[in-house]
């Protein structure tokens, strides 16, 4: 019956979607037919011709109400509709070009910016690293519990691991592993990122075909080979070798070591390789000095990737590699390494990085504080499209009001004016995909302009679009849902009649439009003046110890073992060079280096339990140590030259004053004892101002300085002189590589590699500038909109006003203390946004040298003057308008 | 004008059926026969039967077509189709059976 019934109608269905025009004309005949035939009836009951034609007119009904009732029972009525709002829409964009241009301009910016954005991130962070195959690429994250601070650590695996896994899984055909390391090519001062690889590396990435040369061999990767070869990023060979057509074959050196270029990867996997140079992993010895890693079966260090061999899931890899880490785990504990009772649980991953649990929730966080001022750009935007549609909706009152008048139903209005949102949404997010594309590049090359091994490759997926897709969504429903709302409420009667006073916009929607505006400048202002402000107190600010005349001279030796003689003999040569060097005047060690964030220790008093203690910065220095850096000393003494190291049996240590205050408010620290992690106890002899060495400005914490033993060996070495920065660096290199020829990092002032800081964190705050510049356009603009639409509004109020005796000040007034009231509301609103924000920005950032204060008043401040400067001079044009009022003129319209 | 019940505008297309199951009619006719027929019960506008019918013809339970009639005219004439008289049969059957059942209950809250 159903199919039959079908089957019977289908021609039918098909000819009412395909023969419009003639079913239209069939039923206006049909009707006429109908009133025709009614008004001879009533002609014959003696109406007269007028009577009957009124009559049957009457009898019928509502004509066009009917025939769009009628026209709903037609199949396809829907698409009908959609296309009648479609040209509708196009037919009121073309009427305001102007307008729509403005609109379609503002969402092309506000969901091209944030589109772009999400693009990068989402092949940063989201996606699979690798193009070929997805579904079977895996990373293996151990997480390890029984770690001594009684928490679970996220970490990588030890070479031992790697081999076990490697030679006992069958749920995975291929396993890789690789661990970053910061090394530098040639001679310099600016780190490469290096990765230390295993040599099927690019295969399981699915890179199997070199931009030239060749990757590596498998032999390349036996431990007793340690082949020196080395293949290189398409953007580092790029931008640091001029991409030299016959690099393949040539020596470059790595942290001193040579190693032959091979092969050059090309820059299309480039985004998803971790580095710019790439070394077999058993260099790693080599490469970093200090530590052998790739024999060390406890140390874990790499991480691991790999493919599953057809027919396994992520399950089955999962279940036999905790089998293999168990065994892994038995033989670790027997051989008693470590107090470290281990226990690996493992988790397989996709290898994206937002799946990764070691850096899950940065990355989230991340994502948040970039997409989150980026949705309040694209909020924006859908405000100050909405108060163009607004104003449009209310201008053209008189029209919507004949339509309802008319017959057409309130909820096909609300159609109608959706579509035209929709229209424009559509045609601003289509225009926003060039932003979209362009956008990452941008803001790539402006961060990374200097390294330039970070090229983002763009496949925009289904995530992409997905998030296109919400983002047009929301902007279509948030910029139409106030101008349906005011054709909803629209009164038939005085719309029709023309009193446009009775139905002016309610000044809670101006004044709300203007406060969101403002509120959401606010957020995105306060991010600017926070970002922009950064590179300056770097630059500005009193460490409390000397970075000028205070160079540092990075060494990298082997202090191990076999190579201690060796080592302490250069470090002995190296130490009476330097102070042969004229022009320095001291040398001292310390264990931290200043603007990095040391892991602080548990420090306790004489009588405290284990685990009772507070956090301390442990600072290992040598007795020179204050004298160069110029730190003050505010009681006591400090050490003196031969005086028994921290680990000998003299006990003596120097407190800063913020460890004084912390440990013994008010009492006196001289004298008193504390006790260090490893239970040895330093009597306080001194105490030194406190520095600002660990976040930008900021007063550092508890610090405990301890005496660094005279045999100790390594360590940062740090030279104080008078004069000239540069010719000092000169001679300190030659004085280095005079004793050693492979020793490559370049000396610098404390206050040089400040500059660098300070510069990586311009070009970010040169991204931010310009995005908020672009927000605040908008919300200058957004107010100016509003403003001048709501006084548009009020021309008869105003004018009336006049006539009754206002002045033209009391006017002028009245529009702007109404908008003040609106900022004053918006920035409140603002605060309520930009504090929580700032409180998880400031958690992200614990372990980085930049200060952020729980409430920031100087940001906010600022942030607050300048958006209310701004949108004073955006008031000012709508209220002067709002002043010449002629009331002559409105009472004539009257 | 009071509004017609509920009811009884429900059963509009099962009325404009039964008529057309007579003979086919135009719509002029049709609304003619429906005032005859149903008196002044069923109070709508003559348009309103428009909707009615075409939604009819979509479902396929009435055939339309292009008729000469007096005096060179032409009009759309409405006949049941197979469908529609079977589609028909079964609704009547069903008002029947519950118009039976409500009587039912209504008399007996009547006693």
């Amino acid at each position: 019956m159903w199919i039959e019934n079908w089957l019977y109608t289908l021609p039918l269905r098909l000819r009412s979607l395909i023969r419009r025009e003639r079913l239209d004309a069939d039923l206006d005949e049909e009707l006429r037919d109908h009133i025709d035939r009614q008004i001879e009836e009533n002609l014959a009951r003696g109406m007269s011709k007028e009577q009957a034609r009124l009559a049957a007119l009457r009898t019928f009904g509502n004509l066009v109400s009917l025939r769009g009732q009628t026209h709903e029972t037609w199949s396809g009525a829907w698409l009908e509709q959609i296309g009648q709002n479609f040209r509708y829409a196009i037919r009121s964009a073309r009427r305001a070009p102007l307008l729509s241009a403005m609109a379609i301009l503002a969402l092309a910016l506000g969901i091209g910016l944030d589109t772009g954005v999400f693009t990068m991130l989402n092949a940063m962070f989201l996606r699979a690293p690798t193009l070929v195959d997805p579904a079977s690429f895996v990373q293996l994250c151990p997480r390890y519990s029984g770690w001594f601070t009684g928490a679970d650590q996220n970490s990588a695996f030890t070479t031992e691991d790697f081999d076990a896994i490697r030679s006992h899984s069958h749920a995975l055909n291929e396993v890789a592993a690789q661990q970053q390391y910061a090394a530098f090519v040639e001679e310099g001062n600016k780190y490469i990122t290096t990765l230390l690889a295993t040599c099927n590396y690019f295969h399981v990435l699915g890179i199997d075909r070199p931009l030239m040369g060749r990757f590596f061999a498998s032999e390349e990767c036996k431990r007793s080979n340690r082949a020196q070869v080395a293949v290189l990023s398409e953007p580092l060979w790029k931008h640091q070798f001029g991409a030299d057509p016959r690099i393949v074959g040539k020596t470059i050196h790595l942290n001193g070591v040579p190693v032959a270029v091979i092969g050059v990867a090309p820059s299309d996997a480039a985004n998803y390789l971790l580095g710019g140079v790439f070394v077999p992993y058993t260099l790693e010895p080599q490469l970093n000095r200090a530590q052998d890693l790739l024999a060390s079966p406890d140390t874990p260090w790499l991480s691991m990737i790999g493919r599953l061999r057809a027919g396994f899931t992520r399950d089955d890899a999962r279940a036999e590699l905790m089998a293999v880490m168990n065994r892994q785990d038995r033989a670790y504990v027997e051989r008693k390494v470590s107090a470290f009772n281990r226990k690996t649980t493992l988790a397989i991953t996709n290898g994206s990085f937002i799946e990764n649990p070691n850096v899950h929730n940065l990355v989230l966080g991340l994502m948040v504080l970039m997409l989150g001022p980026l949705a309040l750009i694209l909020l924006l935007a859908c405000s100050n499209v909405a108060t163009l549609f607004l104003s449009r909706t209310l201008a053209r009152r008189g029209e919507i009001a004949i339509r309802l008048a008319m017959g057409v139903s309130r909820s096909r209005l609300a159609g109608m004016l959706l579509t035209e949102s929709l229209l424009t949404v559509f045609i601003g997010g289509t225009l926003s995909m060039v932003l979209a594309y362009r956008v990452p590049l941008l803001i790539m090359n402006t961060m990374a302009a200097g390294q330039a091994n970070f090229v983002v490759l763009l496949h925009p997926d289904w995530r992409v679009f997905g998030y296109l897709a919400i983002l047009m969504a929301a902007a279509t429903i948030l910029s139409s849902l106030m101008p349906i709302r005011a054709a909803w409420k629209l009164d038939l009667l005085t719309a029709l009649k023309g009193r446009e006073g009775a139905v002016t916009v309610r000044s809670r929607t101006t004044s709300g439009l203007i406060a969101t505006q403002i509120a959401l400048g606010f957020v995105l202002v306060c991010a600017a003046v926070l970002f922009g402000r950064i590179p300056g107190l770097i630059r500005s600010m009193n460490p409390g110890f000397e970075i000028h005349q205070t160079l540092a001279v990075p060494v990298d030796v082997n202090t191990s073992g076999n190579n201690r003689a060796k080592a302490e003999a250069f470090y002995q040569a190296l130490e009476a060079k330097l102070l042969a060097t004229p022009g320095v005047q001291s040398m001292a060690y310390a264990s931290v280096q200043p603007f990095n964030q040391p892991s602080p220790e548990e420090i306790r008093l004489p009588r405290q339990a284990k685990g009772t203690g507070q956090p301390a910065t442990v600072d290992d220095v040598s007795s020179s140590f204050f004298s160069a850096f110029g730190i003050r000393v505010l009681r006591g003494r400090v050490f003196l030259p031969g005086e028994v190291g921290s680990t000998g049996t003299g006990p003596v240590a120097v407190v800063s004053q913020a460890f004084a205050n912390q440990f013994w408010p008010g009492g006196d620290p001289l004298g008193k004892t504390i006790v260090m992690p490893d239970d040895h106890h330093l009597t306080v002899v001194g105490i030194v101002a406190d520095t600002r060495s660990e976040r930008f400005g900021v007063l550092d914490g508890p610090r405990v300085y301890t005496l660094r033993s005279a045999s100790a060996l390594g360590g940062n070495l740090y030279v104080r002189f008078l004069g000239g920065a540069k010719p000092l660096e000169t001679a300190v290199r030659d004085a280095v590589k005079s004793l050693d020829p492979t020793q490559t990092i370049a000396p610098q002032t404390i206050w040089e590699s400040l500059e660098d800081q300070a510069d990586g964190m311009t070009s970010l705050a040169h991204i931010i500038l310009v995005m908020t510049s672009i927000a605040l356009l908008m919300a200058v603009a957004g107010v100016y909109g509003v403003l001048s639409f709501a006084v548009n509004q009020r021309t008869r109020e105003f004018g009336i006003k006049m006539v009754l005796g206002a002045s033209r000040a009391v006017v002028f007034r009245s529009v702007l203390l109404r908008a003040i009231k609106s900022i004053a509301i918006g920035l409140m609103c603002g605060l309520a946004i930009a504090e929580p924000a700032m409180l998880l920005f400031n958690r992200l950032l614990t372990r980085s040298p930049f200060p952020l204060h729980r409430f920031d008043a100087t940001v906010f401040g600022a942030s607050a003057v300048l958006l209310t400067a701004v949108s004073l001079i955006a008031m000012y044009l709508p209220a002067i308008r709002a002043m010449r009022t002629d009331p002559i003129q409105v009472l004539r319209t009257e | 004008m009071s509004k017609p019940s509920d009811l009884i505008q429900g059963t509009l297309d099962l009325l404009v059926l039964k008529i057309l199951a007579l003979e086919p009619l135009h719509g002029w006719a049709l609304s003619q026969r429906l005032k005859q027929i149903s008196g002044d019960v069923l109070q709508v506008s003559d348009g309103s039967l428009y909707p009615a019918l075409h939604k009819l013809e979509q479902q396929g339970w009435i055939h339309a077509e292009w008729r000469p009639t007096e005096n060179n005219r032409r009009a759309k004439f409405y006949s049941l189709t197979r469908l529609g008289r079977r589609y028909l049969e079964k609704e009547a059957a069903n008002w029947e059976r519950s118009s039976t059942a409500i009587s039912g209950v209504l008399r007996l809250t009547e006693v």
